[in-house]
């Protein structure tokens, strides 16, 4: 047999063996439990435990295996290589029963922008909350007003109007929980995402 | 019944204006709202070749690009991206990948809706975001011959 048979041989033997599809289970940043599940047409596995995998064989088993980060890295150098940045958040405060920021938060958006400006492909999100005087109805309202006067505010300065979301999260996030129809300063704010 | 008719006029009235001004602001809001909505996420760090699009329409990627509901994300073996979907779900592509965004729904008020990823070659690690949390049941990745169910946030999915 040449060589060049064997190598051959080898390379679809090799590839008889490699499985159809295999997904790997990642630590979670914070420690806390993780899983999941995969299901094809012969079964179903939960993966549960860090660098846990789950594998559909050529042959339509579906079959689970403890790796290790070192193995896991040496599969998947790359794709790990890659950047999963973290965002950061902002909270701005509004003039009160208005959508005008306070010249403190007014003077923070420079520095919201730069960073943003920062990130490969960089935008943000701007959150507007309200407190809970008023109909869900209308702080749902209330709140995407303050988010798209703070939207326009940042496309002003010249960033990308398409990078910029606003989002009007009503009454749903409070900072400072309260009881309905209680006015609370500290809940009418906007946030900016930078991502 | 005269005494009913007028009050029942002027209340249709009242609520045929409601109506067409309610129509208006609707149509005023909802060509940028639209627009907006057209983007499911962005492209972050992009590395060699990689295109988007949908049958034979393909763009190359840069930062800061869209990608939309049922897009397919596409790398050579130079190639790699990072996406960040509006929910806040990253996704990862490896090189010679062949990834669909075949669903993506996100109402960013109520942080509702629905995600569906389908990996027809190649690798992805993706991180979850808002639905994840929210909506576990709603996030879904497929292979050509499996489903992944997702209740953790962090993992790899590779098509060979």
């Amino acid at each position: 047999m040449s060589m060049r048979l064997v190598a051959l041989l080898a390379l679809v033997a090799l590839q008889a063996c490699a499985p159809l599809s295999r997904v790997t289970l990642l630590p979670q940043e914070d420690g806390r439990a993780t899983s999941v599940q995969v299901q094809t047409a012969s079964g179903v596995v939960d993966v549960t435990q860090p660098y846990q995998t789950a594998a559909l064989q050529r042959d339509g088993r579906l079959t689970a295996q403890q790796s290790s980060a070192e193995e896991v890295h040496a599969a998947y150098g790359p794709l790990l290589a890659l950047p999963v940045p973290a965002a950061a958040r902002f909270t701005l405060q509004f003039e009160p029963g208005s959508s005008v920021l306070t010249a403190e938060s007014q003077s923070q958006l420079g520095g919201i922008l730069a960073q943003a400006r920062a990130r490969a492909g960089g935008e943000m999100v701007v959150v507007g909350h309200t407190d809970r005087t008023g109909s869900p109805q209308a702080n749902d309202t209330l709140s995407l007003q303050r988010a798209q006067a703070v939207r326009e505010l940042l496309i002003k300065q010249g960033f990308a109007p398409e990078l910029v979301e606003a989002v009007g999260r009503g009454e749903r996030e409070p900072l400072v929980p309260t009881e309905a129809n209680v006015s609370e300063p500290r809940n009418r704010r906007a946030e900016i995402i930078v991502r | 019944m005269a005494g009913f008719a007028v009050p029942l006029r002027i209340a249709m009235k009242k609520t045929v204006l409601l109506f067409s001004s309610a129509a208006c602001a609707l149509a005023l809001f909802s060509s940028p709202l639209l627009a907006q909505e057209a983007r499911s996420g962005t492209f972050k760090t992009v590395q060699g070749g990689v295109s988007v699009g949908q049958g034979e329409a393909r763009r190359p990627v840069q930062s800061g690009g869209a990608v939309a509901e049922a897009d397919q994300v596409q790398t050579d073996a130079t190639g790699s991206a990072v996406l960040l979907l509006r929910d806040g779900t990253t996704i990862a592509v490896g090189p010679n990948t062949k990834v669909d965004l075949t669903r993506f729904q996100f109402d960013s008020t109520t942080q509702q809706g629905n995600l569906a990823v389908r990996v027809l070659q190649g690798s992805i690690r993706m991180v979850t975001g808002l639905l994840g949390k929210t909506q576990p049941d709603n996030v879904k990745v497929t292979t050509p011959a499996s489903t992944v169910s997702v209740r953790g946030t962090d993992f790899i999915v590779e098509v060979l």
